[in-house]
């Protein structure tokens, strides 16, 4: 009868401690330490890699030469920005053209390590 | 792994402990583990699982909860669902190891189970008493809390198939755990 069935489910229910629930506990916990562990290395490894293949992938891409056109293009913007009105610091700091260039450069590669590492970690 | 940052969710409820759980407290999770662990493991030994495979099975059902916490809702308790996920991980377990055909498939005995009325016989006793798809069957509805729709599905038998070996199993335990009820088992759980 239904009376035996609900008995039935408090048996189920009323499962015996096990002596060996703390071990249990421990060894789920250090399986779910090591799995994030191993999901942090992923991750970092993962920008890593993306970060070299995107620096590798501007300096295979004529960087250089490109670098040395956008710094003549800076040098030549900062020149003419002169002429125009006295120069004030950050003015000037732009005058040196191709480091202004190469930080920009640095940026993005260390973005695209960001935002790679990002996704995969909302993954 | 054990000390203060146990203590520090002892005294939270599950529900909260989920919360936690969910932010990636592993810590808040362990305790659902310390709290549930046994009864989770109880209910896959009663499926049949041996005791070091019932292990690996709840291990991997708690790992699986971990990672879909977000989908707990509170509807159920923590530990009925995470029994549920346990007893669909260990069926899946048995038919990738082609186990769970010769189960369901073994023939059912019509012998009558002996009456040991003088006898304490526990719960476990009297699983063991039963067959293997009878088992299974009754420790799926009445242990991990699936409907006989959803047991169905999940050993991929018929609705019939598992209704009767529910009825047949419920027959066999109640002759063992309560002799001197009278009327047969009507099986009438779940939703199928």
């Amino acid at each position: 009868m239904v009376e035996f069935e609900r008995r039935l489910e408090r048996l189920f229910a009323e499962a015996p401690e096990l002596p060996d629930a703390g071990p249990f506990a421990d060894r789920v916990e250090r399986r779910l330490d090591a799995g994030w562990t191993a999901r942090r290395w992923l991750i970092g490894a993962a920008g890593v890699v993306g970060g070299v293949i995107g620096a590798s992938q501007l300096m295979v891409s004529n960087l250089f030469q490109r670098v040395e056109t956008a710094g003549d293009s800076a040098r030549l913007l900062s020149t003419s920005i002169n002429h125009i009105s006295a120069g004030t610091d950050w003015m000037a700091a732009i005058s040196s053209g191709g480091a202004v260039v190469w930080a920009a450069a640095a940026m993005a590669v260390v973005m695209m390590g960001f935002v790679l590492t990002r996704v995969i970690g909302e993954i | 792994m054990t000390g203060s940052g146990h203590s520090r969710f002892a005294s939270q409820h599950d529900v909260e402990l989920c919360g936690l759980a969910a932010t990636g407290e592993r810590r808040a999770f362990g305790e659902l583990v310390r709290r549930h662990g046994s009864a989770v493991r109880g209910v896959l030994r009663r499926m049949g699982a041996q005791g070091s495979e019932a292990d690996d099975v709840a291990q991997d059902a708690f790992l699986t909860a971990f990672e879909r916490i977000a989908e707990f809702r509170g509807e159920g308790t923590f530990a009925g669902w995470v029994k549920k996920i346990a007893a669909r991980l260990y069926l899946r377990r048995l038919q990738r190891d082609r186990r769970l055909g010769a189960m369901t498939a073994e023939t059912v005995e019509d012998e009558a189970p002996h009456s040991d009325a003088d006898a304490v016989i526990d719960l476990d006793g009297a699983l063991k008493q039963l067959g293997a798809a009878e088992r299974l069957c009754v420790s799926l509805c009445f242990g991990a809390g699936l409907s006989h729709a959803e047991a169905a599905e999940a050993l991929n038998l018929p609705l019939g198939t598992v209704k009767s070996h529910v009825k047949r199993g419920l027959d066999k335990l109640r002759t063992r755990l309560a002799p001197d009820d009278g009327a047969a088992l009507e099986g009438r759980r779940g939703n199928g």
